[in-house]
């Protein structure tokens, strides 16, 4: 008798995506968007963040947030890549020798929320929902501005100011949405132990995995040698371990890396790490990580922002120009490169969305048209940050890029 | 076209042109510094000045005229401390040597000027090349006749400025074995070498009139000779030496060529006739080898060690040192010959400690400050 047949060895259909197969895909649509991007001279940005829409739920729905959920594992290692290499560019010595540039860090921080808190309080945003939105606001994308730097091949003081603002701002935005969090904890009735600790070990925690993963640089730096690519697999090895522990413990990705960077490069007084090129070879991974940002984007919330959400972004972008400018002057930059540096801090931070998400996650009873303005002003700052950054850079004549593609 | 002018100035002063890398703080690679440097330069007053050069990674010092070695030091120290003061708040760093250790040519950016501009058409890549940095001597003659015989004269002593300003070892990446690596990307210019048999002003300028009417040349800017007549300074120009990795150094040489001018000067030796027929031998000794080179001394036709030569052109500069107020000078060199060590075994040896052309650069940018 004759056996009956079996189709077992085939797959099962429709296919399910794998990571791999998602991450080949990602990378290749991101690709051709980035090329064709380039072709009319905008940032390959641009291009991975369109293709990441067109795909995404704004578009074709080809990317669900379950597959998504798959790319996971790219995008925190791509973060942490960049949030590294911002806190490497942040650097004691420069704060020193010219404090203004410090200043500049702290007043467009503090101004860009005070106007953003009022601006949201005067349209009767909630107090404590337009402190958590305007803390939101205070950082800029370091991923943005780092990669269209790299891009453009752009050096000078308005790109390296730009890059060491983004670092300070990054980090206050994320103390004070910690706090602010932990005072919406209260207000939603949480024990007093959990609103006090949980800030706490966040701050704490993070801070010292960052400074246990700089420890074990420094260490194991040593006894390779200076040798690039030795150092650069271990640095590499190092963010991954990072991000995969702050994951792990619930702490912060964003400033456990950000001071291992900061480590890394203020606090190795034997020179024993060389500065490794860690931004262009990560290029595959940021590719991802705008095609993953484009697709989460949800453009319906332009339609509903509305007003709140332009007054949210002019604020904003008040607080940051006025903020930088006075400094920046101080510091011998002239009147335009002043306000280009205060221009390049537009764009938003790609995880502003993921903690809109989260605060209103935990607790949903929170006004649904201030979150919808919050995420129409993210999806605006995230669309037109690199176009801006671009052309500051340009109009600044830092680019170094000899031919266009 | 009109004749040239040699404006006169005072016989045996001195002045020099620093061209120095503006090098980042992160890996120490030369970056395009120099338009964001020179605006917040502008606004201080410094005793020299500050110009821009034909990449965007360099700067120029220029001193001013000076009597002699303590004036121009006093004055170069001012200048250097008011740069490294400006550039520190940039986050930048300057640094002397002759080449960078490890940048990429091709990353290199034209500053955007008429003339280099104009050079840079016009050499293509060599314009880019050329991002190595050099001292350029000038010493005050009081004629163009003066001028014409001293660039001649000073010829012999080129292998010497040679060994002992070079500070270029390591370009693009590599030690090239040589001690002043910057002048091979001098070589391939098609005006370099040295000046024609002219031996007066009148013939000078038939020359240069001959070569204008060609339209090779449109200014005396164009020869990039080792040394040249520069008439709007009424100088003698020495254009080989390695930009040293400090300031006292740098005026060391100035002395040094000051003392050899008012010696030759003073006692007027006839030139060797076949003198330039060495002179390529000689150059090339100083820069592979530098102090451990050998000379082939165009009048007794002998090989004499690069180190005894100059130990012995210093001996006879001893009275010609005093009239010019150059003795701690020339005794700063003869250490060095004493030691036959000059800023390119500092560099070696930076490097066979470090293991690492940033920490290499790094280390000059401290020489510099010190």
């Amino acid at each position: 008798m004759a056996a009956a047949l079996d189709f077992a060895f085939l797959p099962d259909f429709p296919l399910p995506l794998n990571a791999l197969a998602l991450f080949g895909a990602l990378l290749l649509s991101g690709l051709v968007g980035g090329a064709l991007a380039r072709r009319v001279r905008l940032p390959a940005i641009t291009g991975y963040l369109a293709v990441g829409m067109l795909l995404g739920q704004t578009g074709l729905g080809l990317l669900t947030s379950e597959l998504l959920v798959q790319a996971r594992v790219f995008v925190d290692i791509s973060l942490g890549l960049i949030l590294f290499e911002l806190g490497r560019r942040l650097d004691f010595n420069w704060l020193r020798k010219d404090r203004a540039l410090l200043y500049s860090g702290i007043s467009e921080s503090v101004l860009s929320f005070i106007l953003v808190y009022v601006t949201l309080y005067y349209l009767d945003v909630p107090k404590l929902i337009a402190a958590v939105a305007a803390a939101i606001g205070i950082s800029t994308s370091p991923a943005v501005i780092m990669l269209i730097a790299q891009e453009q091949r752009a050096e000078g003081q308005v790109t390296e100011r730009a890059l060491s603002l983004v670092a300070i701002n990054s980090v206050l935005a994320f103390i004070v949405v910690t706090v602010l969090l932990a005072v919406l904890h209260f207000e939603y009735q949480a024990s007093v132990v959990t609103v006090l600790l949980h800030p706490l070990y966040l701050l704490a925690g993070s801070l010292l995995l960052g400074t246990v993963a700089w420890y074990a640089a420094l260490r194991l730096g040593a006894w390779l040698g200076k040798r690039e690519e030795r150092q650069f697999v271990m640095l590499i090895g190092l963010i991954i371990v990072t991000v995969g522990c702050a994951t792990l413990l619930k702490l912060t990705v964003l400033l456990a890396l950000l001071v291992f960077g900061l480590l890394v490069k203020n606090r190795d007084p034997q020179r024993v790490l060389l500065p490794v090129e860690i931004g262009a070879k990560g290029e595959l991974l940021f590719i991802v990580l705008f095609v993953v940002t484009g697709a989460e984007l949800d453009a319906r919330y332009l339609l509903v922002g509305g007003a709140i959400g332009l007054a949210y972004i002019g604020a904003r972008f008040a607080g940051k120009i006025l903020g930088v400018m006075p400094w920046a002057l101080m510091s011998g930059l002239s009147g335009e490169k002043a306000a280009l540096l205060g221009l390049a801090l537009t764009p938003m931070a790609e995880f502003a969305v993921a903690m809109v998400q989260d605060v209103w996650g935990l607790y949903p009873g929170l006004d649904p048209q201030a979150f919808a303005a919050l995420v129409s002003a993210v999806i605006v700052l995230e669309i037109i940050g690199p176009l801006v950054v671009q052309y500051t850079l340009v109009r600044a004549g830092e680019t170094g890029v000899k031919e266009p593609d | 076209m009109e004749q040239l002018t040699f404006e006169p100035s005072q016989a045996f002063s001195i002045g020099v042109e620093i061209e120095l890398q503006i090098v980042n703080t992160r890996d120490y690679n030369l970056t395009r510094g120099a338009p964001d440097l020179l605006a917040r330069l502008e606004r201080i007053k410094l005793p020299g000045a500050v110009k821009p050069e034909i990449a965007q990674s360099m700067i120029e010092l220029n001193s001013g005229v000076n009597a002699n070695y303590a004036t121009l030091l006093g004055q170069l120290r001012g200048m250097r401390d008011a740069v490294v003061e400006q550039v520190e708040r940039l986050n930048l760093a300057v640094c002397g040597g002759g080449t960078h250790p490890f940048q990429q040519w091709s990353d290199q950016r034209i500053y955007p000027a008429e003339r280099f501009n104009y050079v840079s058409d016009l050499y293509g890549y060599l314009a880019k090349q050329f991002t190595v940095f050099g001292l350029h001597i000038h010493v005050g003659c009081a004629s163009g006749d003066d001028a014409i015989y001293l660039t001649h004269a000073l010829s012999r002593y080129i292998p010497h400025f040679i060994a002992l300003s070079a500070s270029s070892p390591f370009y693009q990446g590599v030690d090239t074995s040589f001690d002043s690596s910057r002048l091979n990307a001098v070589n391939a210019f098609p005006l370099s070498g040295c000046m024609p048999s002219v031996h007066t002003w009148a013939q000078f300028n038939e020359y240069f009139a001959r070569m204008y009417s060609y339209k090779i040349v449109a200014s005396t800017k164009d020869f990039y000779w080792d040394i040249r007549p520069k008439p709007e300074y009424g100088t003698v120009e020495i254009r080989v030496c390695d930009t040293p990795l400090n300031v006292e150094k740098a005026s060391a040489l100035a002395a040094y060529a000051q003392a050899l001018a008012h010696r030759l000067m003073a006692e007027r030796p006839a030139l060797p006739p076949d003198s330039y027929a060495l002179y390529n031998y000689n150059r090339f000794q100083a820069c592979r080898f530098g102090m451990n080179g050998y000379i082939l001394d165009p009048s007794t036709k002998t090989h004499v060690t690069m180190t005894s030569d100059i130990a012995a052109t210093l001996e006879q500069l001893a009275p010609h040192a005093d009239a010019v107020d150059a003795r701690t000078a020339l005794s700063q060199l003869s250490e060095d010959v004493a030691t036959a060590r000059n800023d390119t075994a500092w560099l070696r040896e930076r490097y066979r400690e470090t293991k690492s052309f940033t920490d290499v650069v790094h280390a000059q940018v401290g020489r510099w400050k010190q």
